[in-house]
């Protein structure tokens, strides 16, 4: 029959698994003091290692705000068409008139002479001074006119 | 060299940096002094702590406390997570706490004890992180240390011995703390329970149960069939 073990009878192996490496404690405080100093060259020249610092939650809203930065930017950058009235000034008074008056339903010679007295907000919306409806009225065969 | 991420540390500094020890205790680190004493002469730790506190002498005096304690963190250690690369991360993780926060350590406890209890910190959380991280339970861990063990060179042809450190494996990580500091290192109780926060009382108890158990298994292992 076996004897069975007992702790007091095992012989005592203070450091029963294997050495590490030979040197190890030569090294190892040299390693320690590594990671204990500070770092100035490591700082100036990883211009982007903070970024390695950052956890990953934090690093992934970085990359969302830059790339919608990026949209609202070249969203805001891109020319907007052009304005109406900015475009309408680009067309010569003489080629308005005769758009306006090419039929009756758009504006005819009574309304053009009626319009410098009344409103004024359409004659700048005509792009053109009283003046210069009259001349287009003058223009005009003298059996059209009324005036 | 692999390096543990910052991550693992966050979220338990009072856990992993012990409180101030219990001033009416004091151990002399003499009487800590293992098979594995370092060779180089060290100063004592109250001039370990003295050269610390001047910043023109502050390298030089974590140096000669780096050296000083190494070989007894690095053992310590290492019988709780038997890798050599696992120990290795921990020892080095274990004196930068201690370099951050040797300048708020209160000189009436004993350095040692301090130290020991940081790295014992660092094992528990390294083994409990283990276990979160894979979502391993208790046997699991205990396995690939066991294999561990069972590729340890160390170990080769010690068949007793082999059976012995993977008896000691089954317990529990806290219970086997206990029983390595007792068996291997005979650190007095007194001394324990500072490091592990524990009464003297429930430190025996746990001893003796774990001698207990490291038997049983062990006979159970080795009975006929």
């Amino acid at each position: 029959m076996k004897t069975p073990f007992r702790l007091d009878e095992h012989p005592r192996r203070p450091q029963p698994l294997a050495a590490p490496p030979a040197g190890y404690f030569d090294r190892l405080p040299m390693q320690i003091m590594t990671r204990v100093q500070p770092a100035p060259a490591r700082e100036t020249v990883a211009t982007w290692s903070w970024l390695a610092a950052l956890s990953q939650p934090v690093r992934t809203v970085l990359a969302s705000g830059l790339v919608l930065g990026s949209f609202a930017t070249a969203f805001l950058l891109t020319p907007s068409a052009s304005a109406p009235t900015t475009a309408l000034a680009r067309v010569p008074q003489a080629e308005l008139v005769q758009y306006l008056l090419a039929s009756d339903t758009r504006v005819s010679l009574t309304d053009l002479a009626e319009l410098p007295a009344t409103d004024q907000a359409m004659t700048s919306y005509l792009q053109a001074s009283p003046t210069e409806l009259q001349d287009a009225l003058d223009a005009q065969p003298t059996e059209e006119t009324y005036l | 060299m692999r390096r543990i991420p910052p991550g693992r540390l966050t979220g338990a500094a009072e856990k992993i940096i012990p409180p101030p020890l219990n001033p009416t205790v004091s151990w002399s680190s003499n009487q800590l002094t293992t098979a594995a004493s370092n060779p180089v002469p060290c100063l004592e730790d109250q001039d370990i702590l003295a050269k610390f506190a001047d910043p023109a002498s502050r390298n030089l005096a974590f140096n000669q406390l780096v050296r000083k304690y190494q070989q007894k963190v690095y053992w310590h250690v290492r019988k709780m997570v038997i890798d050599h690369a696992d120990a290795d991360d921990l020892t080095q993780d274990t004196f930068v706490k201690v370099w951050n926060h040797l300048g708020n350590f209160r000189q009436d406890a004993s350095l040692y004890t301090w130290i020991y209890r940081i790295a014992t910190n660092e094992c528990l959380n390294f083994l409990s992180s283990k276990r979160r991280k894979f979502f391993l339970p208790l046997n699991d861990v205990g396995a690939e240390l066991a294999a561990k063990v069972e590729a340890d060179p160390g170990l080769a042809g010690d068949d007793v011995e082999k059976r012995l450190q993977k008896a000691i494996l089954r317990l529990p990580d806290k219970q086997r703390l206990v029983f390595n500091m007792r068996y291997y290192d005979e650190t007095p109780y007194e001394q324990m329970a500072e490091i592990t926060g524990t009464s003297v009382g429930a430190l025996k108890a746990s001893y003796h149960h774990a001698v207990k158990k490291v038997e049983q298994y062990i006979n159970d292992e080795t009975q006929p069939d």
